[in-house]
């Protein structure tokens, strides 16, 4: 008995005060190594695109490099340049437009996700307590992620606009890309329930609510969380899209159909509202990582 | 003396996963008095686990009649007659150790001063004193389990039901568990234990009868007392009693299954 407890508290040393968390530290470290190999492979085809006059004979075949060229796909040093210039004449720089423009785009992105986060959790709940529920529905629900966003947001825009809220249209259309992973996982996070865990919650005569709060909701936070991780960047994803066919004079989507439009103009204009378009994405998932950190707290540290 | 727990003409049929109608008890007759320590053993498929589960309401006999209590099992379940613990120690991972043993007193409904001092006391009693913050995963096995044991007495139940409750540890474990649990059951007065198991050394060593069954379909081959002096230490299993009973449970098994193999 001592001998087996002593054994047991050197292990929790071990797990609760690692010296060093190589784990991270390495995951970091190659994320970066990544990145950086991405970055000289750009500036790389271009180098070598270039010293070639964009063609690159094999044989008698002539393949085409223009793609690596200067119009098409711009230098990183030039798209870095592009967020300091005004994006028009004698106006604020381009990040802070970009900024700007963000910010409503975050805005209606999380809109959208609480909005679909809600409405997915509610879905799942409904469909776990009711097998008849489930089979009826769930195929609609998968096939409504069958249809293309574009297609159905033009529409969205146009009942709330008539409706008179419009400026609820982007989140809704958010929302149609959130709620189906909420849905999804969280239906099997709250079904997938050891058949054991629940026979306890029999022994003790536990009520259908206890054994949702005490049992089925604790077990499915972890793929909850999951689910969300995906749905915030699917959310900016959303939101951009909806503002496409808007008309709105403002967020990301907007920005990107201007830049767009005047691409010949400036090239690296469009790449980095690209590029902030997914820093926002990906500061929105650090936020839910952040968040799940601080909730799902009782699993082991090895285990993500 | 009375039976906490009469169980009569019990039969159970149901449907495998193949689709074929399984007998898995047939027609089983056995009273547990009170206070006494039982063991259910026999080869895997036998229906120990599905007897056990019937006396806990969480499987409903095909016919015949359980009371728990001189209640029905049912009753007996809904009043919160017994603790069960299962083969895996069943904690809930998002659960400290003291709140997995808080867990049924939350569905009790006991205030919460009672439960952390309930709680903390169950602890004590399997010598987890010092771990009520840990999470399950930071325990080992045996030490899993006992929290399980824990949660099972913490509302004071007058019955115990143990599914294999040791079959996962290795054997020194399972031996100082067994000590454990006759130290835990000596220490609960008129405490009744429904244990199943699949090991002969561990049922002999614990009980006061233990209930051999035959498998396809489970019946019961027959009841063997166990005599041995208590309270039962490290020297019991070098009692001369120990062995002569060890195969007498042995030779029970052996001709209940006949032609097939002993798993």
């Amino acid at each position: 008995m001592v001998g087996n407890a002593r054994k047991s508290t050197s292990t929790f040393a071990r797990a609760e005060n690692p010296p060093v968390d190589l784990g991270l530290l390495r995951r970091i470290l190659y994320s970066v190594f990544l990145l950086v190999m991405l970055l000289l492979l750009w500036e790389g085809l271009k180098a070598f695109s270039a010293s070639n006059n964009y063609e690159l004979q094999i044989g008698s075949a002539t393949i085409d490099l223009s793609i690596f060229s200067d119009m098409q796909l711009p230098h990183l040093g030039d798209i870095a340049r592009a967020f300091t210039e005004p994006a028009q004449r004698n106006g604020p720089p381009l990040y802070s437009t970009l900024i700007e423009n963000a910010g409503y785009t975050l805005q209606s992105a999380v809109g959208g996700f609480l909005l679909g986060g809600f409405f997915g959790f509610l879905l799942a709940v409904l469909f776990a307590h009711s097998r008849l529920m489930q089979g009826g529905c769930l195929p609609y629900v998968v096939a409504s992620q069958t249809v293309p966003l574009i297609a159905i947001a033009p529409m969205i825009v146009i009942w709330f606009s008539r409706a008179g809220n419009s400026a609820l249209s982007i989140p809704v259309i958010a929302a149609y890309l959130t709620f189906f992973p909420v849905t999804i996982y969280t239906l099997r996070g709250l079904t997938s329930v050891p058949e054991t865990a629940l026979e306890l919650m029999q022994s003790y005569a536990a009520s259908q609510w206890e054994i949702f709060v005490k049992l089925r909701l604790p077990n499915a936070l972890p793929q909850i969380f999951t689910a969300l991780k995906i749905s915030a960047t699917a959310s900016v994803v959303g939101a951009i899209i909806g503002e496409l066919p808007s008309g709105f004079q403002n967020g990301l989507g907007v920005t990107i159909l201007n830049f767009a439009r005047y691409y010949n103009q400036s090239p690296p204009r469009l790449w980095a509202t690209i590029a902030a378009a997914g820093l926002v994405g990906i500061l929105f998932f650090l936020v839910i990582v952040l968040v799940e950190r601080l909730i799902v707290r009782w699993q082991r540290e090895d285990s993500d | 003396m009375s039976a906490v727990i009469s169980i009569q003409n019990v039969t159970k049929m149901f449907r495998g996963s193949d689709g074929l109608l399984v007998h898995a008890l047939d027609n089983i007759n056995l009273n547990v008095e009170e206070g006494e320590f039982v063991s259910l053993i026999g080869p895997s498929g036998c229906g120990k686990s599905t007897l056990l589960r019937t006396i806990a309401d969480l499987i409903q006999p095909t016919s015949g009649k359980i009371t728990v209590n001189n209640k029905t099992a049912a009753q007996a379940r809904k009043d919160r007659e017994y603790g069960f613990v299962f083969q895996s120690s069943t904690l809930y991972d998002w659960r400290t150790v003291i709140k997995n043993v808080e867990l049924p007193l939350e569905i009790m409904k006991w205030p919460k001063n009672k439960r952390d001092a309930r709680a903390r006391e169950m602890l004590g009693l399997v010598e987890l004193s010092g771990f009520e913050d840990k999470y399950p995963w930071q325990l080992s096995g045996g030490m899993q389990q006992r929290v399980s044991i824990a949660r099972a007495l913490a509302f004071e139940p007058n019955i115990l039901l143990m599914d294999e409750p040791f079959g996962a540890l290795d054997e020194m474990t399972r031996e100082r568990m067994n000590n454990e649990l006759l130290r835990i059951w000596t220490a609960i007065p008129r405490m009744t234990v429904v244990f199943v198991t699949h090991s002969i050394a561990e049922a002999v060593y614990l009980s006061d009868h233990v209930v051999v069954l035959s498998p396809r379909p489970g019946r019961l081959a027959t009841i063997i007392d166990i005599n041995l002096p208590r309270p039962r230490g490290p020297e019991t299993r070098d009692h001369e009693d120990y062995f002569r009973l060890t195969s007498q449970v042995r030779h029970a098994l052996r001709s209940g299954v006949r032609d097939e193999v002993l798993e």
